[in-house]
């Protein structure tokens, strides 16, 4: 496969999932990650004993494994004078320095911009945070859960006003798998940047800044009409404006979606489908404008026609739909689609526990030439740091004598 | 042992980086590890618990560290004392 980041070295002094997920779109790309983990506790997500009610395997940390894929890990202790030292002699040697460490421990344990500028000043500084690098709030922490979803207006968005609270994000790390992404592009600009102009940029990209450009549609309507538009409680049929947009209940209780937002030439069509063929003669439905007057009506017919027969019966029926129509799906079910194999979706990397199973992740978004991500494994905490301390030139004698201080391991 | 020495078992897959030599005989599954990796048998029975790719073994006076770079069948060992997974200790977190 194409490996467009091939030669660059990216130095990732990052925990958890946001800032880590842009180092392994990174390493997906074929990058050399180098991450650098406490030399005894390791990154803080190895830690996590539980998610969405999951007792997690730390043997099999799909929890880890998906925002570390394919890196290195090198075990420095940068609290010690040693470990600073070192991790400035990889900083020279790197060509992105990558960290979501809040800007007082950068500045404690000399690793903010200035301090690595100073042993590199070609290096990309990338910084990922909660709430931004400026303003009063800089050197506060957060998660995606309270800066993506919960401050952003994105839980309240996500709530229909009926129910007596909002919505919690429900999916792991949501918000930091999009904003790595967002963090991964920006670096992809600033390497292009370097190579035109020879200028290294630093930039920054927070939990909050990939809220409010994922909820961007809704913010600018919001802040245009004063509306906050939320979403609506469930129930099968369509929009009171536009019947073709709606969640549709089968005969054996589960849920097709129509998405037809725009029906011009297509309302014949979704009635035979749906088999109404009556329905689009009517002359209620004869066109678009003539539709959403008559919207209610037209939901109850397609409500209807969907109770009466199963799931399955749909998928199948709806093959040739010239609308825009989707099953809910369970993630699951959604990795044994025909659709989702074709285009590569799942990558396999060996588990830490010596099985031949392997875990199976989604790949980073973006795919080169038609042709499927590979990855490797997730490092163990520490495996590479002689290894990738040898390669940077350090020679063993140092290495054992960092090994003895404990600014290494 | 000299550190940067690899070894190889001589009873199943296992191979492995010496990171720090010791006094002593590196043994898997039972049998003395060797840097030609001459195969001679199974892993004895109660030497069996097998090996990690990327894990670091060490010896309990902590002495001896090993990488293993190849993941095998066999048990790793210090002149017949087992030796342990030097293994990170995360801080504990929860959702």
């Amino acid at each position: 496969m194409a490996k467009v980041m091939e030669g660059i070295k990216v130095l990732e002094v990052a925990q958890f999932t946001f800032v880590p997920a842009a180092g392994a779109v990174l390493a997906d790309w074929g990058a050399d990650v180098i991450k650098i983990e406490h030399p005894v506790r390791g990154d803080t997500q190895r830690g996590f004993l539980n998610m969405g009610g999951v007792q997690l395997d730390p043997q099999r940390h799909t929890l880890f494994e998906h925002p570390n894929r394919g890196k290195r890990s090198v075990g420095i202790d940068f609290t010690t004078a040693e470990g600073q030292d070192v991790l400035h002699e990889l900083a020279k040697q790197c060509d992105v320095f990558l960290t979501n460490y809040l800007p007082q421990h950068r500045q404690k344990y000399k690793f903010d911009i200035e301090h690595i500028r100073a042993v590199n000043p070609d290096i990309i500084y990338a910084r990922g945070s909660a709430w931004g690098d400026k303003g009063p709030e800089r050197e506060k922490g957060g998660f995606d859960g309270t800066a993506f979803w919960s401050r952003s207006g994105i839980a309240d968005c996500m709530t229909p006003e009926e129910l007596e609270g909002p919505l919690s994000q429900g999916i792991q790390a949501f918000g930091d798998s999009i904003g790595g992404m967002f963090i991964a592009g920006g670096i992809s600009a600033a390497l292009f940047h370097r190579l035109r102009t020879g200028e290294a940029k630093e930039l920054d990209v927070s939990l909050l800044s990939t809220a409010t450009w994922a909820a961007g549609a809704n913010m600018a309507q919001a802040l245009e009409t004063g509306i906050v538009t939320r979403n609506s409680m469930p129930r099968s049929g369509g929009s009171s404006r536009n019947p073709f947009m709606g969640n549709f209940r089968t005969s054996d209780g589960r849920t097709i979606n129509l998405c037809i937002v725009s029906p011009t030439g297509l309302i014949e069509d979704t009635f035979q489908h749906v088999g109404r063929p009556e329905a689009a003669a009517d002359p209620r439905f004869k066109d678009v404008l003539s539709l959403i007057e008559h919207a209610d009506a037209a939901s109850e017919i397609l409500v209807q026609a969907f109770g009466e027969k199963s799931f399955d019966y749909w998928r199948e029926q709806l093959r040739g739909m010239k609308g825009q129509w989707a099953p809910i799906l369970t993630l699951i079910e959604l990795a044994e689609e025909e659709q989702i194999k074709a285009n590569d979706h799942i990558l396999e990397v060996d588990a830490a526990d010596g099985s031949d199973k392997p875990l199976k992740l989604s790949r980073s978004p973006v795919e080169w030439d038609h042709e499927p991500i590979t990855a490797t494994r997730s490092p163990q905490p520490s495996e590479h740091t002689e290894l990738v301390l040898m390669e940077m030139g350090v020679e063993w004698d140092r290495i054992e004598q960092l090994k003895a201080a404990g600014a290494i391991a | 042992m000299k550190p940067g020495t690899r070894l190889k078992s001589a009873v199943c897959d296992t191979e492995v980086m010496v990171i720090r030599g010791g006094e002593g005989t590196v043994e898997c599954g039972g049998a003395a590890m060797t840097e030609d990796g001459a195969k001679a048998g199974e892993p004895a029975a109660d030497h069996q618990n097998g090996t990690l790719i990327g894990k670091r073994y060490v010896d309990s006076g902590g002495t001896v560290e090993l990488l293993c770079v190849k993941a095998g069948k066999g048990s790793l060992a210090l002149d017949g004392t087992p030796m342990a997974t030097k293994d990170s200790k995360p801080l504990p977190a929860s959702d």
